[in-house]
């Protein structure tokens, strides 16, 4: 049932004739050319067939119940991929002129304006093509903001619960990362945070909910601080699915926030990008934002460069436009009512599973959870089974595994985000697997330890993979 | 409301089971200071109100297909293929997030695995990433790798780089105390190599199209252990030579020319290719081919102690999500065209290109200030160059992009390029237009 590498599919003669035969005249000097060119001439229903037998190997949103905590693995609406598909969009090049674009501008103003009063920022930059990349305009921001005021603090503070991207970000915006500790409730310390708060800090980089899903409730004693030690705040968007129209970044005392477009606000994965990682800033940092933004002056829109204290560019031209498309459709969709929903029926359904999984899988945390839940498996470990067993062990059972080891403050740690999209119905199988999975560990763990087996493949051997670094195909005997 | 299923009755049944009154109360620990007072927008829509409102808005542009469209400078209209839009857009593909759990996701890890060997076939090196988010930040990446291993500070940049790649490079570097300095010919670059260079970065075919060869740069790199980048566009690798045969460190550059799509400049991809002696300071994700417990072929992310995710601030980037779909279309694309396609898509280019070229001489007010031998786009000069474009627009054409935007002295320069969409009357067509607009017609 193993599925050839498509280098190793029987060659075709047939060329696919998808472009028009017909010649200038013209010919490349051969001084010029290459080594020959050796990829496999394939037919259509070859390449047809491949690709369908790789995508029937995969779970994905659209086929199986897919909890990965942190990654907010909602239903993504067609309507949205329709929209982005539109000719009128898709077949724009970036660098018409603009009166002929005048359609997409309208749109990514219109945008950003539902964005500033869904998040209380005054205006965003659509460059960053995902989180993490945000962070590091983000950073990039609040470096340049402290050098023109004449300032050049060197740390960044991130909690010990972070997600990787924030201290990478910081690094390679030029800072060290200084890590406050959580405390027993799962929340930044707030003396902790004291200690290491003083004016040598230019940032400090939070998510709320964290990635523990609690709300930082001392938010606002945060904000106190950072403003003494002239501190911005860095709002980690990818929680916001917990809170949208509940409250704003603006309200809990962010300068600087970014949006994962691809988890909040519904876009697809696409097997992991592409997709947005938009920025936000306050009224002050409004110069700082990545050039161009786009303005309208008298009713007509423009790409504005002129921006003497932007941080610069992050990308070529203006965004990943068919992703802003999806997130756009999605957001006037819902509109200011949709969005509180999607809130509350994000945190009831996690809260719901935590409920009834937490007298079989220890939940680390007392107090209602938001949007996702956090399990530690130290019980099952104690028997001989391991979060990783349990995450297998799903995939038996049509269950994509939640998000595992991450946060790093949790021991055999599973990641649960159910989404607002999934049913009571969904959240009871996967409760009822979960139950019957702990009962296993005690009468069958070797059908844990087995798992999975109705994949293609047995468990994969990773460790082999890093030893073996074989990342391409070669042509036998190269 | 849309895309919820539970219905009220569920959400009480829930609500109960966790002995709370309303959804209302989950929320209850957010200071009430800090609560939105009011919904923050306007009410939701029906995806019918949605679509009208949105149509109305996709019909002020005008497309490429509207009039004819000689635009490139970094960003290409290829054709693609319908059989590549029909499996990128299967739900197993498109709703699927990063092949974390291997076992349930070897149709993404294998078709990322092909996806890097196609890229290695292409560019002549040992080892692709499995995609970064463009090809600017690409190079950005790529010199932030060479920094890494060469442990010097200064960059060397030879002129002919996209400007917009130039412009991303120092943000990137903004928060670091690294040197980029620009040369703008070959000699000056070799005459600025010394032990503080860590990388030397070069285009080819250049922003200006022209197909340059530094070979004595990349030689006299290697006696400093210099790495050297080489960004590159894929398309012109059908034919041209490669960076693997320009014996290079790592090449680099913008994925959309391969069935990407134009999408008003984005999603393309980056990618990165590099020789294999330096996979572990490579940032972004790597499929790696392994076995499973049987024995069987299998493939899962590798090398994963770079990432952000292990390492963190330590990490050789921040990078988590990717562009991974479109390294994916790339494959598919590849797959398709073949070899044959490909250089054919390359030849095709040139010819287009060559022909208008030829056909631009003839027009006594056209000049050609940049010289060399080009592919699919080149460099000519007009007075007046930003009203000439503005009255081809107005006369159905796009005839290229003005370099005045990025080079100051060059307002009367035009960026031109030809693909495989532009036939011999469209082309035809331009050049009547143009000599109108030059007789003030
Ligand atoms: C809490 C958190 N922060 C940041 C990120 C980074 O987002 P992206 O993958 O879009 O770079 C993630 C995503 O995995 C996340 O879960």
């Amino acid at each position: 049932m193993g599925c050839k590498v498509i280098f190793d599919i029987t060659m075709r003669e047939k060329k696919n004739s998808y472009l028009p035969e017909f010649s200038c005249g013209y010919a490349l000097p051969e001084k010029f050319k290459r080594k020959e060119l050796c990829l496999p001439e394939l037919g259509e229903l070859d390449v047809i067939r491949h690709y369908n037998k790789l995508s029937n190997k995969n779970f994905s949103v659209d086929t199986h119940f897919y909890p990965l905590g942190s990654c907010t693995m909602k239903y993504n609406p067609k309507i949205n991929d329709y929209i982005a598909g539109l000719e009128n969009f898709s077949a724009l090049h970036p660098l018409q002129p603009i009166d002929d674009v005048q359609g997409i501008l309208e749109v990514l103003y219109t945008f950003q304006e539902l964005l500033c009063s869904l998040t209380g920022m005054s205006a965003f930059t659509f460059q960053p093509s995902s989180g993490a990349q945000g962070e590091l305009t983000g950073m990039l921001i609040a470096r340049k903001f402290h050098e023109l005021n004449g300032r050049r603090p060197s740390k960044v503070i991130v909690p010990d619960t972070a997600h990787g991207t924030n201290p990478a970000s910081a690094a390679m915006a030029g800072f060290d990362t200084v890590i406050v500790k959580s405390n027993d409730n799962g929340l930044v310390d707030i003396n902790s945070l004291k200690d290491i708060m003083d004016e040598s800090v230019a940032a400090i980089m939070l998510t709320n909910p964290n990635t523990l899903g609690l709300f930082e409730k001392d938010i606002l004693k945060i904000r106190e601080l950072a403003d003494k030690a002239g501190a911005l705040m860095y709002y980690d968007g990818a929680n916001f699915n917990a809170l949208m129209g509940v409250t704003t970044p603006r309200m809990m005392g962010f300068d600087i926030i970014h949006l994962n477009l691809h988890k909040s606000f519904s876009t697809p994965h696409g097997c992991g990008g592409p997709g947005a990682g938009v920025v936000g800033v306050t009224e002050k940092l409004k110069d700082f934002l990545p050039v161009p933004i786009v303005v309208k002056d008298s009713g007509r829109y423009r790409l504005n460069y002129d921006m003497k204290k932007s941080v610069g560019k992050l990308r070529a031209f203006y965004g990943n436009i068919s992703v802003l498309l999806r997130a756009y459709t999605y957001i006037l969709r819902l509109g200011g009512d949709g969005v509180k929903r999607v809130s509350e029926n994000a945190v009831l359904n996690a809260n719901y599973i935590k409920e009834k999984l937490k007298d079989d899988f220890k939940a680390p945390y007392d107090d209602i959870c938001m949007h996702e839940v956090v399990f530690s498996c130290i019980n099952q470990k104690e028997k001989g089974i391991t979060a990783l067993d349990i995450a297998k062990r799903l995939i038996d059972r049509d269950i994509h595994p939640p998000t595992m080891y991450f946060p790093l403050l949790v021991k055999e740690a599973l990641m649960v985000e159910p989404t607002e999209t999934e049913s009571k119905e969904t959240l009871d199988y996967f409760i009822d697997i979960m139950r019957k999975i702990n009962s296993e560990v005690e009468t069958n763990p070797s059908i844990i330890k087995n798992a999975p087996v109705t994949m293609p493949v047995k468990r994969v051997d990773e460790v082999r993979a890093v030893r073996d670094m074989d990342f391409r195909w070669h042509k036998d005997g190269d | 409301m849309p895309y919820i299923l539970n219905t009220e009755n569920d959400r009480q049944a829930m609500l109960r089971a966790i002995d709370i009154e309303s959804a209302e109360k989950l929320f209850s620990f957010i200071p009430a200071s800090i609560k939105a007072k009011e919904y923050l927008l306007d009410k939701g829509c029906s995806e019918f109100s949605a679509l009208q409102k949105i149509k109305a808005q996709a019909a002020k542009n005008t497309t490429v297909n509207e009039k004819k469209s000689f635009l490139g400078a970094g960003w290409y209209d290829h054709y693609v293929p319908a059989a590549v839009f029909d499996i990128i857009s299967k739900p197993q593909f498109l709703t699927a997030y990063t092949p974390y759990q291997p076992e349930c996701s070897q149709g993404i890890l294998q078709a990322i695995y092909e996806y890097q060997t196609y890229m290695c076939l292409l560019t002549g090196m040992d080892v692709s990433n499995a995609s970064l988010f463009d090809g600017a930040s690409a190079l950005a990446e790529s010199v932030l790798m060479g920094l890494r291993i060469a442990k010097k500070n200064k960059v060397l940049v030879l002129k002919g780089i996209n400007p917009q790649y130039e412009n991303v490079l120092s943000t990137y570097l903004g928060g670091t105390t690294y040197i980029i300095e620009e040369v703008k010919t070959i000699e000056s670059a070799i005459s600025k190599l010394d032990d503080e260079t860590a990388c030397f970065v070069f285009q080819t075919p250049d922003f200006f199209g022209v197909i340059n060869e530094p070979d004595e740069v990349i030689s006299e790199c290697k006696k400093y252990g210099i790495i050297t980048v080489n960004v590159v566009n894929p398309v012109s690798l059908g034919i041209l030579k490669t960076p693997g045969e320009r014996d290079v460190d790592i090449a680099c550059g913008e994925g959309q020319p391969l069935g990407a799509g134009l999408n008003y400049g984005g999603p393309g991809f980056g990618f990165m290719t590099a020789n294999i002696k330096y996979v572990r300071q490579m940032p972004g994700r790597i499929v790696g081919k392994t076995l499973d417990l049987d024995g069987k072929t299998a493939y899962c992310l590798t090398l994963q102690t770079r990432e952000q995710h292990i390492r963190r601030e330590k990490a050789t980037s921040n990078i988590c999500s990717n562009q991974s779909l479109n390294a994916i279309t790339a494959g598919v694309y590849l797959a398709l065209m073949g070899s044959d396609g490909l250089s054919n898509v390359a030849n095709i280019c040139y010819d287009r290109a060559h022909y208008l070229y030829n056909r631009l001489g003839e027009i006594k007010d056209v000049r050609f200030s940049v010289k060399g031998e080009f592919l699919n786009e080149f460099v000519w000069n007009v007075k007046d160059a930003f009203d000439v474009l503005a009255c081809m627009s107005d006369k159905g054409v796009y005839a290229g992009y003005l370099l005045g935007n990025d080079y100051p002295d060059m307002k009367d320069s035009v960026l031109t390029c030809c693909t495989e969409k532009n036939s011999k009357a469209d082309i035809d067509f331009f050049v009547n237009k143009l000599k109108e607009v030059l007789d003030g017609v």
